[in-house]
């Protein structure tokens, strides 16, 4: 036998060998997965069963509240502390087991797991959340900006179009993970960009005419500013978070938003006349369009509906964000109070 | 046990117990949580292990060719046997590596990865892997359907470009969404074959570039050809459906095909067993393809057109035309040179 084919030979045995070692671990694993998969169900069956338990005590409470003495009050009181943490503590387990899908990710995902099971992976989730909004919404910026000042076909427009339906749905997409995982986005934040997505998507099927070239530049000024806002708030609101959650004052998972958000106050109060300058330019985008709709030339639905969204969107983004200044306002009132 | 305290002490005390459960619980999910770390240190040494035999896999099987041709002569017939037996163990280690995998949690193709980020959508055990095959196939049926009765409204009903657009944009939505679970599905081990992947992709790009479509003359020549393609292709993709589905079953239970196998669009080497009727059915539908993208030509050659969505849709059905038609084909071409080869051994 000749000296290559028995070298051969022998690196197949050592191959064998190894290969017997890996079916093993392999079986091993299958069966730990089994093992962790009815701790699951066990987790989340007895997490349900216990959490009625709690919510039937804490009714009970209350009622009893309603008509007891001084030292019975301390032990509700205590009581319903307990409850409180016990609450807390179920909803720290249920964050690593796995959970049905909402109705949306039902519909685009259909039924796979999106629960991370560990804190790293979803603070990498999270960190790669706004790296996907940070590079896209730089792209966006250029694109709008070629669109402005270089070139002026209908084609790069639907194309530019295309892309922010598609930002927008990714980003609902991934969101829905994300709240899923644990992150606390308020309602406006996630809804607002649906309207945005049905904005973008209405701009796509508005036909090239006089009235489509008359909001065009208005409508790519716009993006330009509104992608070099939201590269602003990614850029200072993820230091300011950094920072943040290093003192122990913000939770990991919370998010950067396109708005502002009470923790916000601490640093980055610059922020406010830029966004406030966005959301008015979202009102004169609206009177525009409606105005344009007025016209007699004016054939085109997408025109209102265009002005519509316009308006919503100016609408929740105004009053999210002076609901924000209003509750510091009361903060900084009631403080002189108490000194 | 019904917690039903009838005063305050005896809610405390049974609050004492419930306590009691609860450090249990905490236990449980501490287990858990250790078992998920144990498991996690089990997939990367799997997976590392496999990477690893691979990659030896790879350099032992080159070994082999060289010492092959290197001695073609002067091997004796009991070397000749056992490098042929390294060689068919070789292809089993391969296959076996796959099927393993599909337990293991890997990175997202780039698709998936942009869409979703890095979550991990291996399902890891055969149930859900199969509970999830089965939901992907209810979803294209449900939507089906629902394109079906669209298309139908749209053609027959009512005539407003608002409807179009929303009819294109459920057809953008739901081949995007397809190919979404569709990448999920295969990173869980479904073969699915590139060109039926690649087909909803050009699909997608067609109702789009026909969502962007201005009304107008050309628009309202084409519309109505567009709307009967969409409602017989619907047809005949629930008619795929049906059938399909219940004859993978009856195979799946003769264990002739994987588990993991899905109803497609087009025809398939399995599908000879009682599926041939459905063969004119397709070609029939890759031809009206044709005859779209021939009609969109003679369009664009009209001195009125300036509509660039005209080519570019043209040049879709194109591609889908000869995508599908040399797919399709293959599979008759397949069994024809089978069948010839049968003959020769009788």
């Amino acid at each position: 036998m000749s000296q290559v084919l028995s070298e051969v030979l022998e690196e197949w045995k050592c191959l064998e060998e190894e290969y017997q070692k890996l079916q093993e671990t392999h079986k091993m694993y299958l069966q730990k997965l089994d093992e962790i998969s009815k701790l699951q169900n066990n987790c989340a069956t007895s997490i349900s069963h216990e959490r009625k338990k709690l919510q039937d005590t804490s009714r009970f409470i209350k009622k009893c509240s309603k008509r007891s003495s001084e030292e019975d009050s301390k032990a509700l009181l205590e009581l319903e502390l307990k409850i409180k943490t016990q609450e807390h503590v179920f909803s720290e387990m249920e964050a690593f087991l796995p959970k049905k899908n909402g109705l949306y990710l039902s519909l685009v995902l259909g039924n796979v797991n999106v629960t991370l099971f560990s804190k790293q992976a979803k603070f990498a989730y999270k960190d790669e959340y706004e790296k996907f909004k940070l590079c896209l919404t730089i792209i966006l910026l250029l694109f709008s900006f070629i669109c402005y000042f270089f070139v002026s076909y209908r084609f790069l427009d639907a194309i530019l179009n295309f892309l922010l339906v598609w930002y927008y749905c990714t980003l609902t997409i991934r969101e829905s993970i994300l709240i899923t995982n644990g992150s606390r986005i308020k309602g406006w934040w996630v809804f607002h960009h649906y309207i945005s997505a049905f904005l973008s998507g209405v701009m796509l099927t508005w036909p090239d005419g006089n009235l489509y070239k008359m909001f065009r530049n208005q409508f790519l000024a716009y993006s330009l500013y509104q992608s070099f806002v939201q590269c602003l708030q990614c850029y200072y609101q993820s230091g300011c978070l950094y920072r943040l959650r290093a003192l122990g004052e913000r939770h990991n998972m919370d998010l950067t938003v396109e708005g502002f958000q009470s923790w916000m106050w601490k640093g980055l109060t610059f922020l406010l006349p830029f966004l406030f300058f966005g959301h008015f330019w979202q009102l004169f985008n609206s009177l525009t369009l409606f105005k344009m709709a007025q016209l007699p030339d004016c054939k085109e639905g997408q025109v209102l509906m265009c002005s519509f969204c316009f308006l919503i969107l100016f609408v929740g983004n105004f009053f999210t964000t002076v609901a924000v200044v209003r509750q510091k306002l009361k903060s900084t009132d009631q403080k002189p109070k108490s000194m | 046990m019904l917690f039903s305290p009838t005063n305050i002490s005896e809610c405390v005390r049974e609050w004492d117990d419930l306590e009691k459960g609860y450090q249990q619980m905490q236990d449980t999910h501490r287990l858990y949580k250790q078992k998920l770390e144990e498991v996690t240190k089990l997939q990367n040494s799997c997976s590392a292990a496999i990477a690893r035999q691979r990659k030896k896999l790879k350099e032992l099987a080159l070994s082999l060719k060289a010492c092959k041709e290197d001695q073609e002569s002067r091997l004796s017939p009991k070397e000749k046997d056992s490098i042929a037996e390294i060689e068919e163990s070789i292809k089993d280690k391969t296959n076996a590596f796959f099927e393993m995998e599909a337990f293991l949690p890997k990175k997202n193709g780039l698709y998936l990865s942009l869409v979703l980020g890095n979550i991990n959508v291996t399902l890891l055990n055969k149930q859900a892997k199969f509970a999830y095959k089965d939901e992907y196939e209810k979803f294209k049926l449900v939507l089906t359907v629902i394109l079906f009765v669209f298309s139908f409204m749209c053609r027959f009903l009512f005539s407003y470009r608002v409807l179009d657009a929303l009819f294109n944009f459920l057809l953008v939505w739901y081949y995007c969404t397809l190919t979404i679970r569709e990448s999920i599905l295969i990173s869980n081990g479904s073969r699915i074959k590139g060109w039926w992947v690649f087909h909803h992709y050009v699909s997608t790009f067609l109702s789009g570039v026909m969502l962007t479509w201005p009304d107008g003359a050309l628009y309202q020549m084409f519309r109505n050809q567009f709307l009967s393609y969409n409602l017989y292709q619907s047809f005949v993709q629930f008619l795929q459906y049906y059938y399909q589905s219940g004859c993978l079953y009856r195979l799946r239970a003769l264990g002739e095909r994987h588990n993991m196998d899905l109803t497609v669009e087009g025809f398939q080497s399995w599908m000879w067993r009682g599926l041939s009727f459905l063969l004119p059915f397709l070609f029939f539908g890759h031809f009206w393809q044709l005859y779209n993208s021939i009609t969109l030509f003679k369009m664009f050659q009209l001195p009125e057109c300036k509509e660039w969505q005209v080519l570019m849709c043209g040049c879709s059905y194109m591609v889908l035309f000869m995508g599908n038609l040399y797919t399709t084909l293959r599979v008759v071409y397949q069994k024809y040179m089978n069948n010839q080869d049968k003959s020769k051994l009788l």
